[in-house]
């Protein structure tokens, strides 16, 4: 029967396949991650090693936009992306629920949440008596 | 003891008996037989040669073929879920990533959208 023949041929690619997913899974130390990732993931650099391995995988998948931002955009990557590292996964999936209910809203609605935002954030800073995060444009 | 002396007795009368019918038994008889024979052990010897996958130890040809069908068949679902896991959870993952790039670069700071 031909499905004999497949199936004998396909088990030996699965269990190649299997035992080489491990080899697959284990993240790069920080000497081993190519420039544009180094230069993408800079701000984690002391402390990329100390890293989970799946926030590791987690932040070169972030690397692979780097090119594709502008200056602009690069500058802030940088500011966030250790305040963000040291947020816990549950603060980060708070984040991204907010961000994703705000993109849905309509420009005039997004626009004035953000500007609610923008004047929490100044009011919690002067409470603390730290200076407010301006955003730049 | 007794018994298996009778049963010696009686396969052995039983013997006898055989080839004495046997040696009684006309040629056309005796040809049709020999015939039915050679084809029996024909179709044995084909069926014994078949190329059949059979497990070292095991008995029974067509069990033990359709035991190793199964298995492989079980590899193959299981890798199919194996790899519907992995592209699903690579999908949420990119998806994971393309929002954290987007609050990372976003005209809000993080401190917005962090409780």
């Amino acid at each position: 029967m031909w499905i004999d023949g497949f199936l004998r041929r396909l088990i030996p690619l699965i269990i190649a396949a299997l035992i080489s997913l491990p080899a697959a899974a284990v993240a790069d130390a920080w000497t081993e991650l190519t420039p544009i990732q180094q230069e993408a993931l800079a701000p984690l650099s002391k402390g990329w090693d100390a890293l989970p391995k799946k926030q590791q995988q987690h932040f070169i998948g972030l690397a692979k936009h780097y090119p594709k931002l502008t200056t602009v955009q690069k500058e802030r990557l940088h500011k966030r992306l250790e305040a963000w590292s040291k947020l816990t996964p549950e603060q980060r999936k708070r984040a991204r629920e907010k961000y994703l209910a705000l993109s849905k809203a309509s420009p005039e609605k997004r626009a004035q949440v953000k500007q609610m935002l923008l004047e929490q954030q100044a009011l919690k800073a002067a409470a603390s008596s730290v200076p407010p995060a301006i955003p730049t444009p | 003891m007794k018994t298996n002396r009778n049963e010696k007795l009686n396969t052995e009368s039983v013997r006898q008996l055989l080839n004495r019918s046997s040696a009684r038994l006309d040629l056309r008889t005796l040809s049709r037989l020999r015939d039915v024979r050679t084809q029996v052990l024909a179709r044995f010897d084909a069926r014994s040669t078949a190329p059949v996958f059979v497990l070292a130890g095991s008995g029974h040809t067509t069990g033990s073929h359709r035991n190793q069908y199964y298995f492989a068949l079980a590899i193959l679902l299981a890798a199919f879920l194996y790899s519907g896991a992995t592209y699903w959870q690579h999908a949420i993952e990119h998806e994971k990533s393309e929002v954290d790039i987007a609050i990372l670069t976003d005209d809000l700071p993080i401190d917005a959208y962090v409780d």
